[in-house]
């Protein structure tokens, strides 16, 4: 049995990467299972998705904790923690970037890919470019990279089971096919680190009821941004547009008036770049 | 402390009053409303100072009193039978929130088809909600459990919400006398709530939220040690309440001549009044029969059962209400409460008086009959037939 | 430095899980604002059960109870009742619910509260569909739109009934106070709810809240798309006082219809013909609004007052 588990951000198309190549296996004579993390799904937000093929029925209906494959659709997500939870030595990590695999910040014992999806996305029209739809050019660098399921068989799926474009679709998982870039594992074997886990708090008593009173404050959502907003204040006129419009409170105006950019809050929906009378601000990438 | 003839229906109203609530809800169901009309008297009187909302449904009735009491208010609701069921999720809710909301319910049959008799499968179908489960079995102790109720629901050791069951007609259309306590006793006895963990205005803090699966299962978990936590909590408001009211219920199983006993019949509400009796009649034909009263059906009381039945051969349970599963709901509960104990005393299920049937004392009678016949069956339907045309009894 | 047209004080703490570009977010920020902290909000399953964050988190520098979708009308009643008994006259009490959990599954509790004059401000922040499940049509999709259960598939061509009237439900009960807002004008916004602090009783605010997500437009546009609703006349601006209907944004001309459908994915199948249709009614319903206005409340006693409570003081009459 493989298991492999997707890192996206919501709207990326991770649930739908993780049931796509279920379908495609289960094309390939595999028996597949996928689904999401069963929680809420925001737009933007980090979201994770599970997949298991094996030769015969999946016996198994929990999260996949210890993947033999992690695929990433947002190289953001790096940063998030989390993402390279349980891969083992031997593992492979799949991440959507420009960089060079080598380069790609993972424990030595693993195996890494990367494949450029996004420019395979923005090229066929997939998506838009602040969120583009990256996951059939991903699922094509996957078969590429760890043989878990044959491009014809994907291609299949695709037309099946894509109902938007599925010619650009099958398109981008050619071409992440042929774009993926692979980089051994540095050290070949290292004991498996032995993770504490989250354990039950026996016994513990919650006495004052579901009665949360810590700031929500405390959450960064800057890994959602795939843009970050840049003012040039030299051209500011602290009309506070920006300010006024932030649906996240990410912007806070300064003692004289300016606006300053929460960046571990601001999630790079535009809003404040768009609606900048004089235009001072610009949408920038996140490297 | 005086004496007034009334209702089971206006016992739960004093008592609500005499408890000082502050926020009532009131949606009218048979044979809940004269709770509720005796109540909406005493606000627009001036004996009770509270806000009494009249609402567009159950559902809504317990959503405001149980909104309210996350605000810290004492609050009181009252419904049956449909009504109950119609506030099912807010039961939930109530418990979930760890609100210590008091409701008075109706025990009434549901429907199809119609029925307005006597039936716990409205307050059985809740069993699984969180909420603390008193059946009374006279006006009194109506009343005496309401005013219990909020001591125990209150206790910070608790937090749980409760409802004080009375059959429909046997007790909430039934008069008979009932001490009144002196506000001044209940005052002492019950101070205004103490209110924990509710929402206090200008102070930032969600109560309700949503979790992941490990809070989840810690919060589910902090209900059922509560729930654990009622037991002791009861008997100290009991001991309480009697150096005060000279009464004591006997706590969650009050017993009636088990000593010596082969044959005990495990009763619910005013079934027992009628079950003593014919004890004392069988006794004195010579039969060993007693009976125990489940006076308290969540949390179960599990040692009160397992220490009975160490001295028991056969238990006969009457159920009124039947759940379509091996046995009804009480049986089962006494079975599973039985199975891991040392002793396991052969139990026998009775369905009884559902539908408002009347339970007869031959009725009962033949119970303890079937339990100390050869083989007495799993369930036994005891009312099947007609009345017969002569006076029971 | 300009000065700032809007409280400075944020009751919506940042760290939030709204989507990026949420109306509903920006929504309930500004209504803090007009209310200040001392304010109670129930809020039912929606959009913002999840944006607030989880346990032991909380987005909101209020107090914030959570309570079942179809319930938030009584909800509201039940915490009114309660800060009067303890003596709290000056607490705000609001109900937030979305347009499923009002206009659908919360009527009943909604018009209860309407009719027992309860002192509250019930807020239906309108993203017109299901949103938190993930797209569903409601009672408040609008004529045309795309969802997830409306798909335009086969002979399907979105949701083929028009959008339920929620103010005119809402007017029938006759509230004390009752008005659309739109975050896209934040000044007119603000001073809404300013006005609706003050006046005791049954108070309602129907909030349009764009949906980047649910009605497919990227999220820089949320305020731009609202702006072009109210321009075009799909979610006028106005607020009824004492039965009094008055516009609060006057346009000499209606800007058309199909800039505001053009910018959403989800209008991206509509036909001329069915354009032409929308545009039509839209037109209709700003005609009528101008006439409501100009004709002026119906005749009749229009403020029933505030819940007659009953209790120890005489109802309470709050500033908040």
């Amino acid at each position: 049995m493989i298991e492999i588990r997707f890192h996206g951000r919501g709207g990326q198309g991770a649930v739908v990467a993780s049931e796509l190549l279920a379908q495609a296996a289960f094309l390939d004579g595999k028996h597949p299972q996928s689904f999401p993390f069963f929680g809420v799904e925001r737009r933007g937000a980090p979201v994770t998705a599970f997949c298991r093929l094996d030769d015969r029925a999946v016996r198994l209906r929990t999260s996949i904790t210890r993947p033999d494959i992690v695929v990433v659709l947002e190289p953001g997500l790096l940063r998030a923690g989390g993402v390279m939870d349980g891969l083992p030595p031997g593992g492979l990590l799949l991440v959507n970037s420009r960089d060079d695999p080598a380069r790609l910040p993972a424990p030595p014992e693993v195996r890494r890919a990367s494949v450029d999806a996004t420019a395979i996305a923005v090229a066929h029209g997939l998506g838009t470019p602040m969120l583009p739809i990256v996951n059939t050019a991903v699922l094509g660098a996957l078969a590429a990279a760890s043989g878990a399921v044959r491009l014809d068989a994907l291609e299949r799926a695709i037309d099946r089971f894509v109902p938007a474009r599925p010619a650009q679709n099958r398109a981008a998982a050619r071409d992440g096919f042929g774009a993926v870039r692979l980089a051994p594992a540095e050290v070949a074997v290292r004991a498996p680190p032995v993770r504490a886990g989250r354990t039950l708090r026996a016994g513990l008593e919650l006495p004052d009821g579901p009665l949360a009173v810590v700031s929500s404050a405390t959450i960064a959502t800057s890994a959602w941004r795939t843009m970050r907003p840049e003012i040039d204040l030299g051209r500011c006129t602290r009309c506070n547009f920006c300010w006024k419009f932030c649906p996240d409170d990410a912007i806070e105006l300064n003692a004289e008036g300016y606006p300053v950019v929460r960046l571990e809050h601001c999630k790079g929906c535009g809003i404040c770049a768009v609606e900048c009378p004089p235009g001072t601000i610009a949408m920038v990438a996140e490297g | 402390m005086a004496q007034i003839v009334m209702s089971g229906n206006h016992a739960q109203s004093y008592a609500a009053m005499l408890a000082r609530v502050q926020v009532i809800a009131a949606y009218p169901i048979t044979p809940q409303t004269t709770i509720v009309e005796k109540l909406a008297e005493f606000v627009a009187d001036g004996r009770l100072p509270a806000h009494y909302l009249q609402v567009e449904s159950e559902h809504s009735a317990l959503q405001s009193v149980v909104s309210a009491s996350a605000l810290g208010a004492r609050t009181y609701t009252a419904t049956s039978s449909q009504g109950l069921l119609l506030m099912h999720e807010l039961l939930h809710w109530a418990a979930g929130l760890r609100v210590p909301v008091v409701m008075g319910v109706v025990n009434r049959a549901v429907a199809p088809p119609w029925s307005i008799g006597a039936d716990y499968s409205d307050t059985i179908a809740q069993r699984d909600t969180g909420w603390i489960q008193f059946y009374a079995e006279s006006n009194q102790e109506v009343l005496d459990t309401v005013l219990q109720c909020y001591r125990i629901a209150e206790d910070p050791a608790v937090r749980l919400p409760a409802m004080v069951t009375e059959d429909a007609f046997y007790l909430s259309h039934t008069v008979e006398p009932v001490d009144v306590p002196s506000s001044e006793l209940v005052d002492a006895f019950l101070p205004a709530r103490e209110a924990r963990a509710v929402l206090v205005p200008g102070v930032p803090a969600r109560l309700g939220s949503f979790t992941g699966p490990v809070e989840y299962v810690g919060f589910r978990h902090d209900v059922a040690r509560a729930m654990d936590r009622v037991l002791p909590t009861l008997a100290a408001v009991e001991e309480d309440f009697a150096r005060r009211t000279g009464r004591d219920h006997g706590g969650p199983l009050p017993t009636y001549r088990t000593e010596d006993a082969d044959a005990v019949l495990v009763t619910m509400g005013t079934a027992t009044t009628t079950a003593r009796a014919v004890v004392d009649r069988l006794r004195e034909e010579g039969h060993r029969v007693g009976l125990a009263k489940l006076r308290l059906f969540r949390p179960f009381p599990v040692e009160a059962l397992r220490s009975l039945a160490a001295s028991v051969d056969r238990i006969g349970v009457l159920d009124r209400s039947f759940t379509f599963g091996p046995t009804g709901a009480a049986a089962a509960e006494v079975r599973s409460a039985l199975y891991a104990g040392s002793a396991r005393p052969l139990v026998a299920d009775f369905v009884a008086g559902i539908g408002g049937r009347d339970i007869t004392p031959d009725l009962i009678a033949r119970m303890y009959a079937v339990l100390d016949g050869p083989e007495p069956p799993d369930v036994t339907w005891m009312d099947l037939a007609a009345p017969e045309a002569r006076a029971d009894g | 430095m300009a000065r700032l047209t809007i409280p400075p004080q944020e009751l919506v703490h940042p760290g939030h899980a709204a989507c990026p570009g949420c109306g509903a977010a920006l929504a309930m920020r500004l209504l803090l604002k007009g209310l200040g902290s001392r304010t109670v909000v129930s809020v039912p399953a929606c959009c913002w059960t999840v944006i607030a964050t989880p346990y032991p988190t909380t987005a909101l520098g209020v107090a914030l109870l959570d309570n079942p979708i179809e319930s938030t009308g009584a909800s509201i009643s039940g915490i009114r009742a309660a800060v009067d008994a303890l003596g709290l006259p000056d607490v705000t009490v609001v109900g937030f619910a979305g347009d499923g959990g009002t206009a659908d599954i919360g009527l009943q509790a909604l018009s209860g509260m309407l009719e027992r004059r309860t002192n509250a401000i019930y807020v239906m922040y309108d993203n017109e569909a299901y949103m938190n499940t993930g797209i569903q049509r409601s009672g408040a999709t609008p004529e045309g739109a795309w969802t997830t259960t409306t798909p335009v598939i086969g002979v399907g061509r979105g949701k083929p009934e028009r959008k339920k009237d929620i103010m005119a439900i809402v007017l029938a009960h006759r509230p004390v106070y009752a008005a659309t807002l739109n975050p896209s004008f934040p000044e007119d916004f603000v001073r809404k709810v300013e006005t609706a602090r003050g006046i005791p009783g049954p108070r309602f605010f129907h909030i349009f809240a764009p949906c980047p997500p649910g009605w497919r437009f990227t999220s820089e546009a949320t305020i731009e798309i609202g702006r072009l609703a109210t321009d075009t006349g799909v979610f006028p601006l106005y607020e009824v006082e004492d039965g009094r209907l008055r516009i609060t944004r006057r346009l000499s001309s209606l800007k058309p219809v199909e800039e505001y459908l053009s910018r959403q994915g989800r209008y991206g199948h509509l036909t001329g013909a069915e354009r032409e249709r929308i545009q039509a009614q839209v037109r209709e319903g700003w005609e009528r609004l101008r006439r409501e206005e100009s004709v002026g409340p119906p005749p009749g006693p229009v403020r029933p007052g505030v819940a007659a409570t009953s209790g120890p003081e005489p109802a309470t009459v709050d500033s908040g």
